[in-house]
């Protein structure tokens, strides 16, 4: 085997050591394969090595592998995909399996099929190393060449950087000192990194030059998971693959629309260390909410290609109102802490008793803003975004709201026209969408309430749709980075952040934090935003 | 009242017997994306028929219409019952979907379009799932209002005569005519593992050297066994023995050989082994230059094991097998959509062999 593949591959040095499918030169032209015809209708993933920087973590443990594992269950995965888990603790291959098994019985999607662990259980490896130990990552080198070499292997590599955000900078220093970073030929060589990625425009720059110092761009694929949500992904083929949609989606038909993510925790399990020094700004606004913004905003891609789309993205967040002084902020921008309430009937102390977080912290547990986007399309329509800890529920959801019709007709009714349409587009839970239209009550006289056309993910489909980190490893196995940002997209976000996260620092004292009882809707200050215009939150 | 298949009404009374069965309880929602009808002449059907339904719709939110025919009966005569099957959604909402079924005695043309499709959801697409051996009953004038045509080619006793009738079926209907054979979908996950196989790229390179391959299969299977050796040639490219002139089939005790040629010239010799223990697809052998690969399924083994060996470089993965119940099988069906457009690639060839 080894004469037959090689011999024709005087620039593949290592063909005189190893056999080509270990090494992974592959000699030959790319071709395609014929059985892969109409079998599935996405970009075809190819087997590969994905290293998990942080692999002792809680998002390894309870998202990552076993979005893995589910993709092998649904035979989605190409047959000899490994992982390597990398973090600092001592572990032995079988220890970490262990680990991993525990977490996966109990949050796996699909279930845990013990016929199936066992065969993907020994494609899981472990390697012990510091994060900033050059010889560390010289024998992960080793490690994933002998890997490929015993169980059979291309030498495609994704690194997957879940490891708290001060070792990026090392891990990706020290991957490209150990030449990792460099695909063999005909392999590829990818990067996940997850957010934050930096924390103002300065930070992320730096960040975006280490990654591109150590990775071309198209092959890095910063991860948002709320981009992986099947409703996230519905809203282009809601708005371009309905015609009834996208003639009414500008500023003539719609009076408003709003983003919100609630969440009905605080700083549980010693979140407050790293919240308090991020915020809701920076810890979802910058990167969550903006990218749904977007989704929503964008002019139609030329076509569905990363770049295709990531061009319409990034137009609408260049586009965003900046705010240049401290009063511009404070008009637009309402920041909030919660005192002591109660969320679900528990009592919940207030943010700033909360575990590590700082008694005198001027850190937001809730922002809301009202963005305007300076396009034709846009302009005059207030985009009303919302992020908050201890609200009354989790709920993340877009709602467009319709200008009412002129109010010739309904306008003497002793109860008048109840409100305009609104298509909500609920994120989570119950994924799915609802349109809200006036109907007459039934009866002798001419009454008009709201009704609602509700469509539901769980009850149409039936079928659970996979979890967002399936959809996007898979995705850059198959190196479609669609649902990945760019690094334009996350600098032109920051930017707008950094407007107001500056504003905020510079006017410390007399830029008022709000306070809201935990359990509410939030700060009264951010009901005014809304009425100012005459506008009101939707009721969750 | 029927325990399986509800309460009984008048056909003509349908629609009001469906509104006040809702109407009974305001915490359920109904639920509805396809019209989904299954036809048998098999008596008994009706019951069976209906707890697949129950199956189907915790997945696939469909008005179900279940038809029962006794074409051999002098008196020609219509009951019909209505029923919902309740599933709780995520553990919190009651999301149900209306079944109505009849049985129908006599012959009465145009009948079962007229009346019984009578009853579809307007606007959603109709998906009919024909069991058993097709009859006279499917013609042009049913054929035409249907949008996917669903049946088991492992149910017919002459299978070059009834796939000569869809055949005709898909050439003259107004529309866009969808058909799915269940025995098809059965092969799906061996396909789907010998795709993934040649993924690796130097497994394609010896896509060209491929010379030999053997599939044993269930007797009753044996349609989902030679559509897998079509879809195997057709999309490697092979050439018939027809096309060469020459006899490509034959049969000796419990196997059956065809040949094709490869598009440098070589011969791919292939058999078909038809035993009584297998999975209703048991093994797929692919060989040929230095390339081996193995798929095979225990029979009721709900995994698949793939071996792929080039030399020294061997893999081994298990996959799921996918199910073997009509049911589910129609659930993976409804799931995947499509156009099923390979299908009907693959189609001549499979015909050809099967005559």
């Amino acid at each position: 085997m080894r004469g037959l593949f090689c011999r024709h591959i005087p620039d593949c040095p290592e063909f005189l050591l190893y056999p080509v499918a270990v090494i992974g030169c592959n000699p030959f032209p790319p071709m395609s394969n014929p059985f892969r015809e109409d079998l599935v209708s996405r970009t075809r993933p190819e087997a590969c090595t994905v290293v998990i920087f942080g692999a002792t973590g809680d998002l390894a443990h309870r998202k990552l592998v076993p979005a893995l594992y589910n993709l092998t269950v649904s035979g989605e995965m190409p047959p000899g995909v490994k992982i390597i888990g990398f973090a600092r603790r001592e572990k032995t291959d079988q220890e970490f399996r262990d680990g991993l098994e525990e977490i996966n019985r109990k949050v796996s999607r699909t279930g845990h099929d013990d016929e199936i662990w066992k065969s993907f259980a020994p494609n899981i490896f472990y390697h012990q190393s510091e994060f900033t130990d050059a010889d560390g990552y010289r024998r992960l080198a080793e490690k994933l060449d002998a890997i490929d070499r015993d169980r059979g292997g291309k030498g495609n590599r994704l690194f997957y950087i879940a490891s708290a955000p001060e070792f990026f900078d090392d891990i990706l220093t020290q991957l490209k000192a150990a030449g990792l970073n460099l695909a063999k030929d005909s392999c590829w060589s990818r990067v996940i990194v997850e957010k934050p990625f930096g924390t103002d425009l300065a930070t992320a720059q730096h960040l975006n030059q280490v990654v591109n110092d150590t990775f071309h761009e198209k092959d890095t694929y910063r991860i948002d998971h709320y981009l992986g949500k099947e409703t996230a992904q519905n809203l282009m083929v809601l708005r371009f693959a309905n015609a009834i949609f996208e003639p009414l989606w500008n500023s003539r038909y719609i009076e408003q629309i709003q983003i919100t993510c609630s969440e009905n925790l605080g700083m549980e399990g010693g979140r407050g260390g790293y919240y308090d020094k991020s915020g809701a700004l920076r810890d979802m606004v910058q990167n969550h909410l903006l990218q749904l913004l977007s989704l929503v905003a964008m002019e139609p891609p030329t076509d569905l290609s990363a770049d295709g789309v990531r061009d319409e993205k990034v137009k609408v967040i260049r586009s965003l109102r900046k705010w240049d002084t401290p009063e511009k902020v404070l008009k637009n921008v309402v920041r909030a802490q919660y005192v002591k309430g109660s969320v679900d009937g528990k009592s919940v102390p207030g943010y700033r008793e909360e575990d590590r977080v700082d008694p005198e912290s001027m850190t937001e547990s809730y922002v809301a803003l009202r963005i305007m986007i300076d396009t034709w399309r846009w302009s005059g329509v207030p985009f009303y975004i919302r992020m908050g800890k201890q609200l009354p529920k989790k709920a993340s959801e877009i709602s467009v709201h319709f200008k009412s019709p002129p109010g010739v007709l309904f306008n003497a009714l002793p109860t008048g026209v109840p409100g305009g349409n609104v298509l909500a587009i609920r994120i989570q839970p119950d994924e799915g969408i609802s349109l809200r239209m006036v109907s007459k009550i039934p009866g002798t006289s001419l009454r008009l309430e709201p009704v609602k056309m509700d469509f539901q993910y769980s009850t149409s489909f039936g079928k659970a749709s996979p979890e967002a980190y399936e959809r996007l490893l898979l995705d850059a196995i198959a190196g479609d980075a669609t649902l990945f940002a760019r690094r334009d997209e996350v600098e032109e976000a920051w930017k707008f952040i950094d407007c107001i996260e500056h504003a905020w620092q510079q006017q410390e004292t007399s830029m008022p934090m709000a306070e809201y009882v935990a359990g509410t809707w939030g700060p009264k200050e951010a009901d005014d935003l809304l009425h100012e215009d005459g506008n009101s939150w939707r009721r969750l | 009242m029927d325990p399986e298949l509800g309460q009984e009404v008048a056909v003509e009374g349908i629609h009001t017997a469906l509104r006040q069965l809702w109407a009974q309880d305001e915490a359920r929602t109904n639920a509805c994306l396809i019209n989904f009808a299954v036809y048998s002449e098999q008596p008994g059907s009706l019951r069976k028929n209906s707890e697949i339904v129950r199956v189907l719709t915790r997945e696939h939110a469909c008005r179900a219409l279940l038809i029962e025919m006794d074409r051999g009966a002098t008196q020609a005569s219509i009951r019909a019952w209505i029923t919902a099957h309740c599933h709780l959604s995520e553990g919190r909402k009651s999301v149900c979907c209306e079944q109505i079924s009849f049985a129908l005695t006599g012959v009465s043309r145009g009948r079962l379009r007229n009346t019984v499709f009578a009853h579809l959801s307007s606007d959603l697409p109709l998906i009919l799932w024909w069991q058993g051996e097709l009859s006279p009953i499917f013609e042009e004038r049913l054929y035409s209002v249907i949008d996917r045509f669903v049946f088991d080619s492992a149910d017919w006793e002459n299978p070059s005569e009834s796939f000569r009738l869809v055949d005709q079926a898909i050439s003259e209907s107004s529309h866009p005519l969808v058909i799915q054979d269940l025995a098809w979908t059965r092969s799906y996950h061996f396909r789907l593992a010998v795709a993934s196989l040649f993924d690796d790229p130097l497994a394609q390179q010896q896509i060209g050297a491929i010379r030999l391959v053997e599939i044993t299969c269930h007797p009753r299977h044996r349609n989902s066994a030679l559509q897998l050796l079509a879809w195997l040639a057709v999309l490697a490219g092979w050439r018939t023995g027809l096309e060469l002139h020459l006899a490509i089939s034959k049969k000796h005790g419990n196997k059956q050989g065809f040949s094709f040629e490869q598009k440098n010239g070589a011969v791919v010799e292939a058999t078909l082994t038809f035993d009584e223990n297998s999975a209703p697809v048991g093994l797929l052998h692919i060989a040929g230059g230095s390339l081996d690969i193995k798929v095979d399924r225990e029979k009721a083994s709900t995994h698949i094991h793939m071996r792929l060996a080039m030399g020294d470089h061997v893999t081994d993965t298990l996959a799921p097998a996918g199910c073997d119940d009509c049911a589910l099988l129609i659930g993976e069906q409804l799931a995947r959509g499509g156009k099923n457009s390979l299908f009907l690639k693959i189609l001549p060839m499979f015909r050809e062999m099967l005559d």
